[in-house]
């Protein structure tokens, strides 16, 4: 099937809406399966994860709730450390966690989220992520579920973006080196 | 990009009062360190001096000093941002360190690893001249801000 793209500085699709919504399916059974009469609350953080979220919570076969967070942005506006910028709606002391990630790069992000929600005595903690890019990570974390291991190029679609373009692109894609080694 | 705007960008990257006390050998040290500490990340800067070489004295004829440890982790980082030459002697010396301390877990960010990074974070960049040292500074260049990654740009975690 030929696909259009949208800007000539996406390079190629590293993973269509076929194999992701067949990840997706995967990760629901193996989650559905895992948190059989637990109480599951899914979290992620905005707005990159919202996709994959989407998707995910409807091929889990179990109660759960969602629930949503952001984080501030590290760069030229940033404050002296991380903060969040928007908290869960609901209280998960007691209760079974799992963190939604689109992708996890460095860790640093997830590091200290995973901190933050530690803290109020989540019943267990773990994390789901759909794209793993393990070349630069620098926090070793614990990753429960992953959908695809990546490799280390920027990639849009599905949720991640560049300047908040592309996120609604059904597929992965790689963006060309000129885009950030300009 | 006007160079104004550039300086601006880069003064208002947040600087915490340890990353300003300390002497940096490279600017992108320094960088890497306000990174760090924005994430909240403990760190420290060349705690760990690994000797490689010794004379049949036990004199030590060569060493090695990664730039950071990052001890939540118990994680070494070298940041490698000079040209290839100097990347491959660098090399030489991360393998030897792995070989007579294999205990010691140690992580390799290269220069293009580290421009990715910091067009990552939206951090402006530019290449440094090999008369300042080469590698990549943080205050001209590519400043592209990834605005999608909450935190991070597109891609974030």
């Amino acid at each position: 099937m030929s696909m259009t793209f949208p800007d000539s500085r996406i390079e190629r699709v590293l993973h269509d809406s076929v194999e992701i919504q067949a990840a997706v399916r995967r990760l629901g059974s193996e989650i559905t399966a895992d948190y059989e009469d637990r109480d599951l609350a899914l979290v992620t953080v905005l707005k990159g994860g919202v996709m994959f979220l989407a998707d995910l919570c409807r091929a889990i076969e179990r109660p759960l709730t969602l629930d949503f967070m952001s984080i501030s942005a590290y760069g030229p506006d940033a404050a002296a450390s991380v903060r969040i910028t928007k908290d869960l709606d609901d209280a998960i002391e007691g209760r079974d966690v799992l963190v939604v990630e689109d992708i996890i790069d460095t860790g640093l992000t997830l590091n200290y989220l995973l901190r933050v929600l530690r803290q109020r005595k989540p019943a267990s903690i773990a994390v789901c992520t759909l794209l793993d890019k393990d070349a630069r990570r620098l926090a070793d974390l614990p990753i429960e579920y992953r959908g695809f291991a990546v490799p280390d190029r920027f990639l849009v679609g599905y949720g991640l973006d560049l300047g908040g373009l592309w996120r609604t692109l059904p597929y992965v894609a790689t963006l060309t080196d000129e885009v950030w080694s300009a | 990009m006007t160079d104004e705007r550039l300086d601006d960008l880069e003064q208002r990257l947040p600087v915490s009062e340890r990353v300003a006390s300390i002497a940096f050998a490279h600017p992108s040290e320094r960088v890497a360190a306000q990174i760090l500490d924005f994430y909240r990340i403990a760190w420290e800067y060349e705690p760990t001096t690994f000797p490689l070489e010794w004379d049949r004295h036990g004199n030590v004829l060569a060493s090695f000093a990664p730039d950071f440890y990052l001890p939540e982790f118990d994680l070494y980082i070298e940041l490698t941002t000079m040209s290839q030459k100097l990347v491959t002697k660098k090399n030489r010396k991360v393998r030897r360190l792995k070989e007579l301390y294999p205990e010691v877990s140690i992580k390799i960010l290269y220069q293009k690893d580290f421009r990715k990074l910091l067009f990552k974070y939206g951090i402006p960049v530019r290449s440094r001249d090999h008369s300042e040292g080469g590698g990549l500074d943080a205050d001209h260049g590519a400043a592209v801000k990834e605005r999608g990654a909450r935190d991070e740009g597109g891609e974030r975690s």
